[in-house]
């Protein structure tokens, strides 16, 4: 928890630099499979960088009753997945859990099947 | 203390007529009200269809009201749902608090933005022409 708020906080004042995602390249990095260097030359293949869509829009509060942007980051039959499907980043994607979690409760969202 | 807003959103039988929903709207507002809350905005979303099945129901009439109001006042609130046969479902939950920080982080934000911007411009102007007297 504090290292989170520590991180936040540094990241306002150097933001300059580029969109503000958490941890430089490090999240997409474990989304690919980067973890083993020495295989010759072919090492690097390049996967599309995941931006968080929260950060990138700019959207401060996940309403749990924007159902049409929930939808983006659930499938068909209400599972939440991790937050590598859709790069979110470690802040909104607990801010997202919750929502869903509440637009499930009042039935916006369904719970698992159908 | 006191100033907590909430957000309550309930769902009512499909099956009441739309003055029926009124009247209960209405009744929880006056619930609301009469315990010194305070209600800022009442939004009728009307039918719509439900993720899943409650109480054999397939689509249920949603209604939010939005709040200013206590936690013990919103807990009898609660309550009353429970007994309340025309309502089927509902959810309470204090939204002040994150509001605020979302404000705060788009303060901070713009503020960041503005600064940034002043910067680049000042850096990225190399002849200033005919502006000295």
């Amino acid at each position: 928890m504090s290292s989170e708020s520590t991180n936040s906080s540094s990241e306002s004042p150097g933001s300059g630099r580029s969109r503000p995602s958490f941890g430089g390249g490090r999240p997409s990095a474990a989304g690919g499979r980067g973890a083993r260097p020495d295989r010759g030359g072919k090492r690097y293949f390049f996967r599309r960088r995941k931006v968080c869509k929260f950060c990138a829009d700019k959207i401060d509060y996940i309403d749990y009753k924007d159902i049409k942007l929930l939808s983006q980051f659930v499938p068909e039959r209400g599972k939440l997945l991790p937050r590598r499907m859709f790069g979110t980043c470690a802040e909104h994607q607990r801010k997202l859990t919750v929502a869903v979690k509440r637009a499930r409760h009042i039935a916006l969202l369904p719970f698992m099947g159908d | 203390m006191s100033n907590r807003v909430y957000e309550i959103l309930f769902i009512a039988d499909p099956d009441l007529g739309e003055t029926e929903v009124d009247a209960l709207t209405e009744q929880v507002q006056g619930f609301v009200e009469k315990d010194g809350g305070r209600v800022e905005q009442v939004e009728k979303w009307g039918k719509k269809r439900l993720a899943y099945e409650v109480r054999r129901h397939r689509e249920g009439y949603y209604v939010l009201i939005v709040a200013e109001s206590t936690g013990p006042l919103i807990k009898e609130v609660e309550r009353r749902f429970k007994v309340t046969d025309g309502v089927i479902l509902y959810l309470t939950v204090r939204v002040d608090e994150a509001l605020r920080k979302a404000e705060r982080r788009k303060a901070r934000r713009t503020l960041a933005e503005e600064k940034r911007r002043s910067r680049t411009r000042a850096g990225t102007s190399p002849k200033p022409e005919g502006v000295q007297p």
